[in-house]
């Protein structure tokens, strides 16, 4: 099943998770789009994950969510990160700074 | 999907709406949220209406594992989750009765049994002590060669006190001191303490009521007759009554003012008997009548000291080593040249050192033999969670494709089975009291009426101490727990589950879960085996204790024994009086003959008498010989059935003033006069307070100390001719029609004299059965605990055969059908569960065979390869378990074939 593969990615969906939500509270399907938009089309998060996510996150304190009312006058779930998780997401971001830079280095050594 | 909503809902079935509601509310709402914003999307992207939902919905992926796995990360958390677990797993263990109850009566007898094991032995050797700092604490015991641990003698104590004030901040003795109390116009014999004053406070321990025995009670001689109660006499005689200080208890025919009561949880300075009060030491004297405080040579007196700060025990041993070597200078009476004081450190103290060891190692037995049978009964256990497994990969299966994550449906499968430990736990622990209550109220032969006392202040209590509920409900959630986990783990796995939803209603042939099932059957079969060849072996070892001739005592027989103050006459008065009192006795109807003895043979006492024979050279680095000492009267002999083999009996012309006499035994007139002439010889005693004695009689041989020695030396003297002892046993042969007596000689001796105490009536054959006990215990212990073992072991082979059967009974079908015969199929059917059945038993001879060479040290008369055990309890496990595999075959071959076949 899917599952292991998901395993692997779930610390970097995490991260794309909580950056999305850095700037602003938002709602799921937002997200989705935000990370959509941001990655030039090249991640499409499947809402099989996402959800599944949110409630993680929320359990785990990271975000925590109330219902609010999008621009065009409709009830949806908005998610806003916590100071755990505002804390959490830049360890992430620097850790994997870090990880990217280091393959990179790898990726482009010539000699 | 309407399946999966079943399944949902009963899941959540009985679940409260609560949070539940509200997670699934807003799940919903934020689906449809959801595919409602991208359908907008999609729609200004320029797609039809109908298309823009469509797209959205792939888009979005398949909505119930979705669903699924967002409820579990929502809930994983919950306690909600687990209640529905358990409510879930409450109603599959329901519609699986037979299993449950298998399952719960297999736990229930292996956790009972180590329930009340557990809450004996931790009752008995664990549990708390009330004193203060035990680590500077010491108990104090006389050693010399071979006898090591002994107690001390009161003028001992006293010079070690004088001369280990440096080492020691306190020492404090204790004694046992048995005591007629009258209470409403009856005399009974009661067992007490004396205690050195300010005992509890070295020992830092603190009265419940009113004050502890303090320095200034315990100064002059029977100056301050003061006594604090034990907690349990408390609670017995006064009903815990809170205003029990202040008012008084005769003993002794003098009022002891009541100053105060000891907690429950002090057990006196032995801990083995519980003390009924407790006196000053300076009492001690006095109140038994004996005078035992002056007596260098008097040993029963128990000591514990506190060591002061910053000493050392090494240190304060040698500092009392100095003491027994000024001893052995001054050579003061009584004193035994080349004694020692050892210190072992309290805390390291169950009962006596010399004791302790005997009594860790048959603890330990028992442990591993419950240990055992739990073990066996998480077999039964894990063999019927893998037949369940089996049973259930459809619905695992099933609840897989639809979404339900591994790890929920883990955790339920555990929950199931931890579910099924908790309630053999609780049947288990139900199980613990009635055996509990059957072992107390066993009639044990236990001499001096201390049932009461003797039981350790034992109760059903023991089984509510936390450590013992911990254990129990600890055991029942580690067997479900543990044994749940890899059925769980396996039956989850989802490479098979895809082969389990083809294979259809029938479940297909897993065979890993099977072999397991059969490996624990043989690994049951060998286990209850090796217990039964264990049990078989203590059978046939009580079997020939009971073959064992004492000596003496083979007609019905009263014993007697008969407490008189011979500190309050002279010692020819006392003499008189117990000849009174056997003339009374012999002039009883149905009195055949009397006598008596001091100490009696087989009982906790013995004596012993050191002495020199002409001719003879004793043993390197001794002076003397030893041999068992009694003292008797000329009618003993004939009263107990012993014979005298040369020579004659004590006569009332052996007096005090004439020549003292003895009459040997057997082996030590063979020992000593090999050609036979013994009489007329002379033993020379170098302790000046005991006179040399001319052998005139050899009488026949008896067990003195245990039934399994061989013929010891002993040494009869007549109580006319000695110090008067202060207890005799009286032994009173009767006319087959007057087995009673007891009270009537009862009734006899406080009519001669109303000072006279009876401290016990019994019988010959109770004082015999008394020194069998420990093997009779052992063997009927252990034979009980083997039948547990049994019992579970065909539980399992009954199980793996039902289920076998139930798995073939398409082909049983189908063989009826063609015309096999019922006979040959249940054969076939129960061949299975045999065939592991004698592969079990082979392991189990060979296990048995190792085994018993560890307990032939608690045997006695059987070697550790005993073809009888060896014999019987492989026939009599094999007809056990040939019944549980054949009852069920049988049962299936009977069954209608067109039923068996449409089953399915």
């Amino acid at each position: 099943m899917a599952k292991e593969k998901s395993d692997v990615l779930q610390g970097t969906l995490d991260m794309l998770v909580l950056r999305a939500l850095q700037l602003e509270p938002m709602h799921g399907w937002g997200i989705t789009e935000r990370i959509e938009q941001w990655s030039e089309h090249v991640l499409q998060l499947g809402q099989g994950t996402l959800y599944p996510a949110l409630y993680r996150l929320e359990q785990q304190d990271f975000i925590k969510s109330e219902w609010g009312v999008t621009d065009n006058n409709r009830r949806a779930r908005y998610y806003s990160l916590t100071a755990r998780g505002r804390r959490y997401l830049n360890e992430s971001l620097a850790q994997w700074r870090r990880m990217s830079r280091a393959i990179n280095l790898v990726i482009d050594a010539t000699t | 999907m309407a399946t999966l909503a079943n399944l949902w809902r009963r899941l959540t079935g009985a679940l409260g709406k609560t949070d539940q509601q509200a997670l699934e509310e807003r799940l919903d709402d934020e689906i449809r949220f959801h595919v409602e914003a991208q359908t907008e999307k999609n729609r200004r992207a320029g797609m039809t209406p109908a298309e823009a939902r469509r797209q959205a919905l792939i888009r979005f992926g398949g909505v119930e594992p979705m669903r699924e796995r967002a409820r579990d990360q929502f809930r994983s958390f919950r306690i909600e989750h687990l209640v529905n677990d358990i409510r879930y797993g409450l109603r599959s263990l329901r519609r699986h009765p037979a299993f449950s109850a298998m399952a719960v009566l297999s736990l229930a007898i292996g956790i009972g049994a180590n329930a009340v094991i557990f809450g004996v032995v931790h009752a008995v050797l664990f549990r708390a002590s009330p004193l203060v700092e035990p680590g500077t604490l010491v108990n104090i015991y006389e050693t010399e060669g071979g006898q090591r641990f002994g107690p001390l003698s009161h003028p001992n104590i006293e010079d070690l006190r004088k001369g280990t004030s440096d080492v020691f901040s306190g020492i404090v003795a204790s004694t046992f001191a048995f005591a007629p109390l009258d209470r409403d116009g009856t005399s009974a014999m009661v067992m007490g303490e004396a205690m050195t004053g300010g005992t509890f406070a070295i020992l830092g321990v603190k009265p419940v009521l009113g004050r502890a025995i303090m320095p200034e009670d315990d100064v002059a001689r029977g100056g301050h007759p003061v006594v604090m109660l034990g907690h349990g006499y408390w609670q017995r005689a006064f009903g815990g009554d809170p205003n029990v200080v202040g008012r008084t208890l005769r003993m002794g025919g003098r009022a002891y003012t009541i100053i105060g009561v000891a907690p429950a949880n002090y057990y006196g300075g032995t801990a083995v008997l519980t003390p009924s009060f407790y006196v000053p030491m300076s009492m001690a004297n006095e109140l038994m009548g004996v005078d035992m405080l002056d007596q260098r040579d008097f040993h029963s007196f128990f000591a514990k000291a506190r060591l002061s700060p910053n000493v050392t025990r090494a240190q304060a041993e040698r500092v009392a080593s100095l003491v027994a070597d000024d001893l052995t200078r001054s050579r003061p009476e009584g004193w035994i040249v080349g004694r020692q004081f050892s210190l072992v450190p309290t805390a390291d103290v169950q009962i006596a050192p010399g004791v302790d060891p005997l009594l860790q190692a048959a603890v330990w037995l028992l442990m591993v033999v419950v240990g055992l049978v739990l073990l066996l009964a998480c077999t039964n256990l894990a063999s019927f969670l893998l037949a369940r497994a089996l049973d259930r990969r459809q619905e695992v299966a099933v609840r897989r494709a639809l979404g339900a994550t591994r790890g929920a449906l883990i955790r339920q499968l555990l929950v199931e089975s931890g579910l099924l430990g908790l309630a053999g736990a609780a049947v288990g622990f139900v199980l613990a009291l009635g055996l509990l209550r059957v072992l107390l109220s066993l009639d044990l032969p236990l001499p001096f009426g201390f049932r009461l006392d003797l039981h350790f202040g034992l109760d059903s209590k023991a089984l509510f101490d936390w450590r013992v509920l911990a254990l129990t409900v600890g055991a029942g959630l580690v067997a479900g727990g543990l044994l749940g986990l890899v059925p769980a783990v396996q039956g989850t796995r989802a490479a098979d589950l895809g082969a389990a939803l083809k294979a259809g209603s029938r479940g297909s042939d897993a065979p890993g879960p099977l072999r397991w099932r059969n490996a624990l059957v043989v690994a049951q079969i060998a286990m209850s085996l090796v217990l039964l060849v264990g049990a078989g072996l203590f059978l046939r070892s009580w079997q020939q204790m009971l073959a064992v001739d004492p000596g003496f005592g083979r007609a019905p027989t009263s014993v007697l024994a008969l407490w008189m103050p011979v500190s309050r006459s002279t010692p020819d008065d006392a003499a008189q009086l117990t000849r009174r009192v056997l003339e009374r006795f012999r002039s009883l109807p149905g009195v055949e003959a009397a006598g008596l003895i001091y100490p009696l043979p087989l009982d906790f006492n013995s004596s012993f008498t050191e002495f020199t024979i002409d001719g003879h050279t004793p043993p390197s680095g001794r002076d003397t010989f030893r041999a068992e000492n009694a003292r008797v009267d000329a009618g003993f002999f004939d009263a107990v059935g012993m014979t005298i083999v040369a020579g004659r009996t004590f006569a009332d012309s052996d007096r005090r003033e004439g020549q003292p006499v003895a009459i040997i035994s057997q082996a030590m007139a063979h020992r000593y006069w090999p050609n036979g002439d013994a009489l007329g010889r002379i033993i020379r005693r170098p302790d000046p307070a005991e006179p040399d004695l001319m052998v005139i009689g050899v009488a026949s041989d008896i067990k003195v100390r245990s039934l399994s020695e061989s013929p010891r030396d002993v040494v009869y003297e007549t109580y006319t001719q000695g110090p008067g002892s202060p207890m005799y046993d009286f032994i009173v042969r009767t006319t087959p029609g007057h087995a009673q007596i007891s009270s009537t000689l009862i009734a006899a001796a406080r009519d001669i004299n109303s000072d006279l105490q009876v401290l016990q009536a019994t019988t010959m054959a109770q004082h015999l059965a008394m020194s069998r006990l420990p093997s009779q215990m052992g063997a009927f212990m252990l034979s009980a605990f083997a039948a547990m073992a049994m019992a579970l072991a065909a539980i399992g082979v009954y199980g793996l055969v039902r289920y076998t059967v139930a798995r073939r009974s398409r082909e049983v079908g189908i063989r009826m059908a063609l015309g096999a015969d019922a006979a040959g199929v249940a054969r076939l059917l129960a061949t299975h569960g045999l065939r592991l059945v004698l592969i079990g038993g082979a392991i189990g001879v060979v296990v048995s065979l190792i085994a018993a060479r560890f307990i032939a040290k608690l045997l006695f008369g059987v070697g550790s390869f005993d073809p009888v055990a060896l014999i019987a309890a492989p026939v009599v496990l094999g007809l056990a378990a040939w019944l549980a595999a054949y009852l069920p075959a049988r049962r299936a071959s009977r069954a209608d074939p067109l039923a068996a076949l449409r089953a399915d």
